[in-house]
C-alpha cells in the first residue's frame, strides 16, 4: 500500500450529502438565483459579460501551464519505463558557472567545521518561510477574483545533542509578510492568523510521525556525488515537474532542514553540480536580509527553483521558488515560496517550552 | 440523485458540458442549478471529509452561490467546472482552520484498537500508519495540505489542482512530490522496505 492509498483511507469516504441536505442547499441556491434575476436582470446579460472575458486565472491556466504539464508527464512516463538507474553523470550537468560555484561551496563546507553541540546543548534551527495564500478580498463584490499575499511559516526547532532524545519545535502563527496591491493588502489586514504552537517529538518525530530528514537518514546517504544523485533520482522517481528539477527540489528540501552536516552538505552541492539544466543566477541573491548566490533550474513553466548559498562558507541561506512570469497579482521576480534557515548552538531551551 | 459522480468523472455522458451550462447561466441564472445537480455530491464529499458532514451541508449552497457570483472567473474553454468549484470550496474551507486542525488532531490520536477484533494484522498496521500519516498532514504548510487533499480526496489530476489553486502545474507537481515523500516517511514501514530494495538497485557508476 503506498502513501496515497493510505491517505485515501484516512477518514472513510463520505457517503455524500443526505437528500435533505442536498435539497436544502439547492433551495438556497435557487432562491439566490431567483433574487439575482429579479434584482438585476441585466447583470449577466450585458454584452461585455456575454463575451468570455479571460481573467487572470483563466489566462494562466489556459496557456503556458497546460502545455508544459503534458510534456512533463510524457517525460516522466518515459523515465519510469526506462531504466533510470545510472541517470546521473553522462547527460552533462550544471553549466560551468553553477558547477564552479557549487564546487567552491562544497570545498568551503568541508573546510568549515560544524558547530559542536555539547551534551545538554541544542542545535537551534530557526526558519523564516513564506508561502502564497489565496483568499477572497474582504468586502469586495462577490464576483471579484481571489487575491494573494505571502504568509509566513516561521519556527524554531531545537535538536538535542543526543538526537534520539526529545526535539522541540516552536511554530509561530502565520502572518502576512508581503502583499501585492490594495486588494492583497486588505485581505492581509483581515487575516486573523493561527495560534502559536509548541510540539515535542522524540528523535524528531513530531505529531507522532517520523521526520522527513533525520541525522540517521543523512548518514545513510552515499557520499560519492554520482551515486548520491542516482539515489536522489531513484527517491523522486516518476514525480515532479521534471526529473532533474525534482532532484534539485529534493536537495533544496533536505538542505533547508538545517541539520545537514558539512560533509553531507558538500556531497549535496556536488550532486547538484551534476544535474543538467542547473545554472547560476547572475548577481547576488538576497533572501531574508542575507546575501549569497542562487543556483537554480528553470522549470519551463514560468518558475525557477533556487537554492541560495553562501559560497564563502558553504552554508545554506535558504531556498525559493521564483516566478519568471507574472502570475495574477504577483509580478515576475516574486519569490512565491521561500525558506531561510539559520542555525546556532544554544545552552538551553527557551523559557516555557520545556516539557 | 440519479447521477452518481465518482472521482469527478461523469458516469453518464451529458447533453451539455459544464461550460455550456455556465454560458447559459450568464443570461438565465436558473440554469446554474444544473451545475449544482451535477457536482454538489462531489463537493459535499470533499468538504465533509475535511470538515465533517454538518459544515459540509452549509458549504454546499455557499460554494455554488459564490461560484455563481464569480461566474466570470470560470475559463469557458474548459469543459469541466469541477476543478474551479473545488478551488472555491477550498477557499471557503480556509475559514474553518480551527475546526480542521481539531479534526486532524483527533484523527491522529484516534483509538483504533477496537477495530482489531475484526481486522487482520495488516489492517491494524494500516490503522497505525494512518495515525502517523495524520501527524504528518498536520505539519504540512497550508498550501501543501490543500494540494495533496485536492489530489487524494478530490481526485483531481495535476492540472485540475493547478486550476483549483491558481498556481502553475509545475508547482503542483513539486508540492505533491514533496508531500508524498513526507507521507511515505511518516508511514514508516513502507519507507523502510523501499530503501532496502532501492539500495541494491543503485549500480556503481564507472565514472
Amino acid at each position: 500500500m503506498d502513501e496515497l492509498t493510505l491517505l485515501r483511507k484516512v477518514r472513510s469516504q463520505p457517503t455524500g450529502p443526505t437528500d435533505e441536505a442536498l435539497l436544502n442547499g439547492r433551495a438556497r441556491l435557487v432562491e439566490h438565483l431567483a433574487w439575482e434575476t429579479a434584482s438585476s436582470p441585466m447583470a449577466k446579460t450585458a454584452p461585455a459579460k456575454a463575451v468570455p472575458v479571460k481573467t487572470h486565472r483563466g489566462m494562466h491556466t489556459a496557456g503556458w501551464i497546460t502545455a508544459t504539464g503534458l510534456v512533463a508527464a510524457g517525460v516522466a512516463t518515459a523515465l519510469v519505463l526506462g531504466n533510470v538507474v545510472g541517470l546521473a553523470g553522462w547527460r552533462g550537468g550544471a553549466d560551468a558557472a553553477a558547477a564552479d560555484t557549487l564546487d567552491q561551496a562544497a570545498a568551503a563546507a568541508i573546510a568549515t567545521s560544524d558547530p559542536v553541540v555539547a551534551p545538554g546543548q541544542y542545535l537551534e534551527v530557526a526558519t523564516h518561510a513564506a508561502y502564497a495564500a489565496y483568499v477572497p478580498v474582504p468586502g469586495a463584490s462577490s464576483d471579484a477574483q481571489d487575491t494573494v499575499y505571502l504568509e509566513s511559516q516561521d519556527g524554531q526547532m531545537y535538536v538535542p545533542a543526543d538526537t534520539s532524545q526529545d526535539w522541540v519545535w516552536v511554530r509561530d502563527s502565520g502572518k502576512p509578510v508581503q502583499t501585492f496591491g490594495a486588494d492583497s493588502e486588505r485581505a492581509a489586514a483581515a487575516d486573523t492568523g493561527d495560534t502559536d504552537e509548541t510540539v515535542h517529538g522524540v528523535g524528531g518525530a513530531f505529531y507522532g510521525s517520523p521526520a522527513d530528514v533525520t541525522p540517521a537518514k543523512l548518514a545513510a546517504l552515499p557520499t560519492d556525488p554520482t551515486q548520491l544523485l542516482n539515489e536522489i533520482y531513484r527517491t523522486t522517481l516518476g514525480q515532479g515537474q521534471s526529473r532533474d528539477g525534482e532532484a534539485l527540489v529534493w536537495i533544496a528540501d533536505t538542505l533547508r532542514s538545517g541539520i545537514v552536516p558539512a560533509a553531507v552538505r558538500a556531497s549535496l552541492y556536488k550532486a547538484a553540480a551534476l544535474i543538467p539544466g542547473v545554472t547560476l543566477t547572475p548577481g547576488a541573491a538576497n533572501l531574508d536580509g542575507r546575501t549569497g548566490v542562487a543556483i537554480g533550474r528553470d522549470e519551463g513553466d514560468g518558475t525557477r527553483q533556487e537554492i541560495i548559498i553562501d559560497p564563502a562558507t558553504g552554508l545554506v541561506i535558504g531556498e525559493r521558488e521564483v516566478l519568471l512570469k507574472d502570475l495574477g497579482e504577483m509580478p515576475a521576480g516574486t519569490s512565491m515560496g521561500w525558506t531561510a534557515v539559520t542555525t546556532s548552538v544554544v545552552d538551553a531551551l527557551p523559557a516555557g517550552v520545556a516539557k | 440523485m440519479d447521477r452518481e459522480l465518482n472521482g469527478g468523472v461523469a458516469a453518464i455522458p451529458d447533453v451539455s458540458t459544464d461550460s455550456e451550462i455556465i454560458r447559459r447561466a450568464q443570461s438565465t441564472p436558473a440554469a446554474f442549478a444544473e451545475l449544482y445537480d451535477r457536482h454538489a455530491p462531489s463537493i459535499h464529499r470533499f468538504a465533509a471529509r475535511r470538515l465533517g458532514e454538518q459544515t459540509a451541508d452549509d458549504l454546499l449552497s455557499e460554494t455554488f452561490t459564490v461560484a455563481f457570483e464569480k461566474l466570470d472567473s470560470f475559463d469557458l474553454d474548459r469543459a469541466d467546472a469541477l476543478p474551479w468549484l473545488f478551488g472555491i470550496v477550498t477557499t471557503l474551507i480556509k475559514k474553518h482552520r480551527r475546526l480542521e486542525a481539531r479534526l486532524w488532531r483527533a484523527e491522529q490520536h484516534a483509538d483504533r484498537v477496537h477495530l482489531t477484533t475484526e481486522h487482520s494484522d495488516d489492517a491494524l498496521e494500516a490503522d497505525l500508519a494512518i495515525g502517523r500519516l495524520s501527524g504528518a498532514i498536520r505539519r504540512l504548510s497550508k498550501a501543501d495540505r490543500d494540494t495533496i487533499l485536492l489530489y487524494a480526496w478530490g481526485d483531481l489530476d495535476y492540472e485540475g489542482v493547478a486550476v483549483a489553486l491558481g498556481v502553475p502545474v509545475g508547482t503542483v507537481r513539486s508540492r505533491i512530490n514533496r508531500v508524498r515523500r513526507i507521507l511515505r516517511a511518516a508511514a514508516g514501514r513502507l519507507a523502510t522496505e523501499e530503501v532496502e530494495h532501492g539500495r541494491a538497485d543503485v549500480a556503481p557508476q564507472g565514472s
